[in-house]
């Protein structure tokens, strides 16, 4: 008897999982991801008014409501356009609704980068430091979520998007204390995470350059690579992207192969001993999140790292960090530029078709978040919540492994394993929904 | 995070979002508020007791703070009934704090399967069958999710050994005396009567067309305001009355109203007087409500 299963309870990420190790002759060789709780927010949907969601999903996650808020108002547009109703969203709307977001991922990239990557590899290496980690990630948290809040009233759990707009009227007050938030953050990124100029960082182009990067982030690059692990944590090589914005692009990339998608070829099947469900494109399983978006949008530094290392978790959590300089970038130049004179809601609040069928999609902080609502008589039918996570962390499907089991197996302990686990930036809360 | 002689404080989650516990890390003085405690569990923070530990029911415990809704049979964790570990740290603790509406009572998740899901000592107004037993320890923090400086004031009267004054549902009232309508920058067009035209504007209050629940709400998110910086009406949005025993309700984004009457009176109001102050109010126009604030120049 060569085989083993271990069950493993896997805590700190977003909510908890189980995970059930089989190893065969020393190295592990199948991996069951079992979340707990289902939740079931997508029946409590069922028979409410249609704007309610735009209450109630953000409520599936505390980390990524934000998220979810958008999802929510896009899937309602996109169905209002599809009964006919044009909604012609105001560049000030759009501005202030891709900031927000912005935010949030920025929160999120931070949180995982100093609360969970960074103590659980200097846990995993046995290199362990004194530091307050933590105090880190809080202290940026707080300052983009204030930036956040001055449009969206809070965060966790707004409900400032509505059809046809935002509910916020902000002044140039209001924006000037915005941009200096995102400056503080900047500075944070620049003196702590990576010890030098953003503008030299963002002129890094190539693995050969890596060095140049200092702070806590150079610190864990460093580590990883003299432990041997750049290239540990493989998985299929395959991506897909969903969500539109100027840094995102939508499309799919096999290997280096960029093409086109479409929501329609998305399906979900229910898997045994789990309330996870497992997704698929045209039935083959793909990796969501900032490695993801970062190969379809040909990011040099993102290539460069994947042409040496592939989709090891090395590059997966570069991907990550790298997109908080660009969404830093991106949130600067997106305060710089919003015209407030514009209307901020271009729709009448009383206007709106009774029955329409609207799809939503937004890149969250984990990957491609899809919401699918139908609606009769201004009530929901019938409410559908695809998470990034139900992309990365399935089971797999008859043919292959899913994500991030393929990228643990073959690894020779349950720590390498778990921690190649957390770089998916598990949410157990998202997945269980 | 040592400290012999501090209060123990753990932090256990049922069915949750999660949201409470990201409310919390980013209170600006988070590390100063848990320096009064040992934090002997956390799901976020790094700990020195595992939810291994927790399972094991070996973990000390003084201060309690439950997130989530509470179900007695059939949410697991470890293989274990996760209520059967909220009651044995109960019983351990000196104080508990329900933290969010889903950990008061009942939330949002209760609506999924209301029979079974509640509150841990409140089923919406109702008293569970625990609170007999845990009644004399228990602090009401509602609100989806927790307002981030309302805990730490709780925590830190706790430190301090000081008694914190409640309501009938053990809410502390130095924070939810209040209404959320207290405060509001709106408050002159509620007065006045004077509606928002729609959403996306600074000008008029969100009661009659968008469903502000604020006149009814208690809870200081207009006087301690959400990330230091703002609040739902304050950006336009109406109050969907999260602290309340019977959140969420229905069409959030309107009020009911019969023959242009709110069916609910502002809490504590009598009927007949806020009908002859309306009648009074309308019967003037006032210019600069009808006006916009500022605008900007093309
Ligand atoms: S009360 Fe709201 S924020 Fe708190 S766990 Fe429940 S749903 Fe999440
Ligand atoms: S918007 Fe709501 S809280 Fe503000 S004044 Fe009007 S009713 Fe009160």
């Amino acid at each position: 008897m060569n085989k083993v299963t271990i069950k493993q309870l896997i805590e700190k990420i977003e909510g908890e999982a189980e995970l059930d190790f089989t190893f065969n002759k020393g190295k592990i060789e199948d991996v069951n991801i079992n979340f707990g709780f289902y939740r079931g927010i997508e029946e409590i949907l069922r028979g409410k008014d249609a704007r309610d969601a735009l209450v109630i999903t953000p409520r599936v996650c505390g980390i990524c409501n934000h998220a979810h808020l958008l999802t929510a108002v896009r899937a309602i547009e996109n169905g209002y356009e599809n009964a006919g109703l044009r909604v012609n969203l105001s560049s000030k709307a759009n501005d202030i609704r891709e900031f927000t977001l912005a935010c949030e991922l920025i929160q999120n990239h931070v949180k995982w980068f100093y609360l969970t990557i960074i103590p659980q590899f200097e846990k995993y290496v046995g290199k362990q430091s004194n530091e307050n980690y933590a105090i880190k990630a809080t202290y940026l948290s707080s300052i983009i979520t204030k930036a956040l809040a001055i449009f969206a009233g809070q965060w966790p759990h707004s409900s400032y998007a509505v059809p046809g707009g935002v509910t916020c009227d902000p002044t140039h007050l209001d924006v000037m204390q915005a941009e200096s938030l995102v400056y503080e953050c900047i500075k944070f990124f620049e003196d702590v995470m990576i010890g030098g100029s953003m503008d030299t960082y963002l002129t890094i182009d190539s693995v050969t350059s890596l060095n140049q990067i200092e702070g806590d982030f150079g610190n864990l690059l460093h580590l990883i690579s003299v432990n041997d692990m750049v290239k540990a944590g493989k998985t299929h090589g395959r991506f897909i992207v969903f969500g539109d914005c100027s840094i995102f692009k939508p499309g799919k990339s096999i290997i280096t192969t960029v093409s086109n998608v479409d929501t329609s070829y998305v399906e979900e099947e229910i898997q045994p001993g789990t309330m996870a469900k497992a997704v698929t494109y045209k039935q083959k399983l793909y990796e969501v999140g900032p490695l993801a978006r970062g190969m379809v949008a040909k990011t040099p530094i993102v290539k460069s790292l994947h042409k040496s290392y592939k989709d090891s978790m090395f590059t997966r959590i570069f991907a990550r960090v790298h997109e908080v300089a660009l969404l830093l970038e991106y949130s600067k130049n997106l305060l710089q530029n919003l015209k407030l004179d514009e209307p901020s809601c271009v729709l009448d609040k009383n206007v709106r078709p009774d029955e329409f069928e609207g799809t939503g999609v937004v890149e969250a902080a984990r990957g491609s978040l899809i919401h699918k609502t139908r609606v009769k008589d201004r009530i929901i039918t019938n409410y559908d919540i695809i998470t990034p996570t139900q992309w990365n962390l399935s089971h797999g499907t008859k043919e292959e492994q899913g994500i991030a089991v393929q990228a643990m197996i073959g690894t020779s302990s349950i720590e390498e394993a778990t921690f190649i686990f957390r770089t998916f930036d598990v949410c157990s809360v998202c997945t269980t929904q | 995070m040592t400290g012999q002689n501090k209060p123990k404080l753990l932090w256990l989650q049922s069915i949750t979002c999660n949201g409470n516990t990201h409310s919390f890390l980013n209170h600006p003085d988070l590390f100063s508020i848990l320096s009064h405690f040992e934090l002997v569990h956390h799901p976020a923070l790094d700990t020195d007791y595992s939810m291994e530990d927790i399972i094991a029911g070996v973990v000390p415990c003084d201060v309690l703070i439950l997130e989530g809704s509470f179900r007695e049979v059939g949410f697991v964790k470890g293989g274990v009934e996760v209520s059967s570990l909220i009651e044995l740290y109960a019983e351990k603790a000196k104080h508990i704090i329900s933290a969010g509406t889903c950990a008061t009572f009942g939330g949002i998740f209760k609506q999924k399967d209301p029979k079974s899901i509640s509150g841990f000592c409140f089923d919406g107004e109702e008293k569970t069958k625990r609170y007999q037993i845990y009644a004399s320890k228990l602090i009401s923090l509602p609100g989806c999710p927790i307002h981030p400086k309302w805990l730490s004031y709780v925590l830190l009267m706790i430190a301090g050994k000081k008694d914190i004054p409640r309501d009938n549902l053990h809410r502390p009232v130095e924070l939810y005396g209040y209404t959320v309508h207290t405060g509001c920058t709106r408050n002159e067009y509620f007065e006045w009567k004077i509606d928002t035209k729609n959403f996306g504007l600074k000008e008029g209050c969100l009661f009659y067309e968008q469903g502000c629940q604020g006149p009814y709400t208690r809870g200081s998110c207009n006087k301690i305001l959400w990330n230091d910086t703002s609040s739902k009406t304050r950006v336009g949005t109406p109050c969907f009355g999260c602290t309340e025993p019977n959140y969420p309700g229905e069409s959030l984004f309107s009020t009911k109203t019969n023959m242009g009457i709110p069916d609910k009176m502002p809490l504590g109001i009598p009927k007949r007087a806020y009908l002859t102050l309306t009648g009074v109010t309308k019967s003037f126009h006032i210019k600069r409500f009808s006006e916009r604030i500022m605008e900007y120049d093309k």
